[in-house]
């Protein structure tokens, strides 16, 4: 579904830290939401995480760099590194392009179940995304 | 939070002290100046594509990569540092980056003005005064913090930073030296003179506080950020920090001011290959020259492309270049005006 100009697929689920995760049994593929992308700005550089690491929901896992500003992304799951999309290191921008396609960041297996997160319908969502978009004037 | 106004330092402490004060949790305003030179890389960066580090090293110019983003600068005491540690939560901090940087700029653009110098806010993170950049800036999430690093630039070295950057040949060297000079200003450059350095200094200090508020003063580093920086000084002064980027070459481009870029350009057309080496202001081409192996004909008119596509916007090159070939009856075998295009992409 759209919220004002931005994408949110119904299939995925979403945090408050702008992200996205598609459940597929054990393992979820994540990414940054079409609004955290447009937020971000034109993203330079993306720091892929190393496979085998251990991610936390909540923490930091991986940096980003847009506007000479090196910001880090919070994990929207709790487990391991399975696979990471080296593609955004070489063209960051397809983040920006494509951010629930090309622009994926990593594939987790997960290590129990992720919590609080959203789908694009709740309105709870809706209620939040309209926040962001007061406070950063978007 | 406390005002740090440590002046001169030792060039490691200038990059270590402000890494170190997240990881104290420790928020503050540090004023300092590097006692010697050196360059210094974007987190990001791939120090031997933007560096000549064997260079760097014959002269005795160490290099750093900092936690902070943008891109390889030549730093020396000519340059006074403002580095803002700030808690994220602090009520002071703004929603979004744009907006930080926006806020917080506003005191060295406020130090530059009350010299005389018409300094004003460009976004993202550039202060200019008459077209000219005059401070550069950038900033990272450290932990729970935000960090904030720039510089009044009192007088510049433009010959080393252009002898520093690793460029493709001289040809861009001479390119970037020429378009630093042209788009890069000083204190000395806008006022004729120098001033006072304690000043300068005080200047920093009484406009920070019109945004931070009075904060009481400190002048030396205490105990446990020395500890703190000497642990990050055997991992972060390390050639294995300094090396640990490695990014696949793409054709070169440095980043004079925001908007205004020196880049060269490859592109294998099934003709040859395109090499260009441009000079972008605000999205059009300020100047440009093409060579490679393709075959054009007649020959000369090459010079006469690179004439028309001077002032032109990226959407524009392909149908500039295609009127181009009709008016001049161009044959370039295996070389298309979509192929020029992609190379100025």
């Amino acid at each position: 579904m759209k919220i004002d100009k931005y994408e949110f697929p119904d299939e995925l689920l979403y945090d408050k830290e702008h992200n996205w995760v598609r459940l597929e049994g054990d393992v979820a593929t994540i990414g940054m939401t079409d609004f955290g992308q447009d937020l971000a700005g034109e993203i330079v550089y993306a720091e892929v995480p190393r496979v085998g690491r251990e991610i936390t929901q909540g923490d930091p896992f991986m940096s980003l760099e847009s506007g000479k500003w090196v910001g880090r992304v919070k994990a929207i799951v709790t487990g391991k590194i399975s696979e990471a999309n080296e593609e955004i290191e070489w063209e960051s921008t397809v983040i920006n392009e494509d951010p629930y396609g090309m622009g994926w960041f990593a594939k987790v297996a997960l290590n129990g179940d992720p919590l609080g997160l959203l789908k694009a319908t709740d309105p709870e969502f809706a209620a939040f995304i309209a926040a962001e978009r007061e406070k950063y004037g978007k | 939070m406390k005002l740090y106004r440590l002046e001169t330092v030792s060039w490691s402490d200038s990059q270590l002290l402000y890494h170190a004060q997240p990881r104290l949790d420790r928020e503050g305003l540090n004023l300092l100046s590097p006692g010697s030179p050196y360059v210094c890389i974007g987190y990001f960066q791939d120090v031997a594509q933007e560096v000549e580090v064997d260079l760097c090293r014959q002269q005795g110019i160490p290099i750093f990569r900092r936690e902070v983003g943008g891109g390889a600068v030549f730093l020396d005491g000519e340059q006074l540092f403002y580095q803002l540690v700030i808690h994220r939560d602090n009520p002071l901090v703004p929603h979004g980056w744009e907006a930080f940087y926006r806020r917080f700029l506003q005191a060295p653009i406020a130090a530059y003005r009350a010299l005389g110098i018409p300094a004003e806010y460009r976004p993202v993170n550039d202060i200019v005064a008459n077209g000219r950049k005059i401070s550069g800036n950038g900033a990272a999430e450290i932990g729970d913090y935000y960090v904030l690093v720039g510089n009044l630039i009192v007088d510049f070295d433009y010959e080393m930073m252009a002898r520093v950057l690793r460029v493709p040949d001289e040809k861009f060297r001479d390119k970037v030296y020429k378009t630093l000079q042209d788009n890069l200003s000083t204190i000395r450059r806008e006022l004729g003179y120098l001033p006072p350095r304690q000043k300068l200094w005080d200047l920093l200090a009484a406009k920070f506080a019109e945004v931070l508020g009075r904060l009481p003063i400190e002048t030396t580093v205490d105990a446990d950020w020395r500890a703190e920086v000497d642990a990050l000084a055997a991992d972060m002064l390390s050639d294995e920090w300094l090396f640990s980027k490695e990014r696949r070459p793409a054709g070169r481009k440095v980043t004079i001011r925001a908007g205004v870029q020196v880049e060269q350009r490859m592109h294998k057309a099934p003709g040859g290959l395109i090499r260009a080496l441009v000079e972008r202001q605000d999205g059009r081409i300020a100047s440009l020259s093409f060579s490679g192996d393709f075959f054009l004909y007649p020959a000369h008119k090459l010079a006469d492309l690179e004439a028309a596509l001077t002032g032109v916007g990226l959407a524009e090159v392909e149908p500039t270049v295609a009127r181009f070939y009709a008016e001049h009856d161009i044959q370039s075998p295996g070389v298309t005006p979509a192929d020029f295009a992609r190379v100025l992409s």
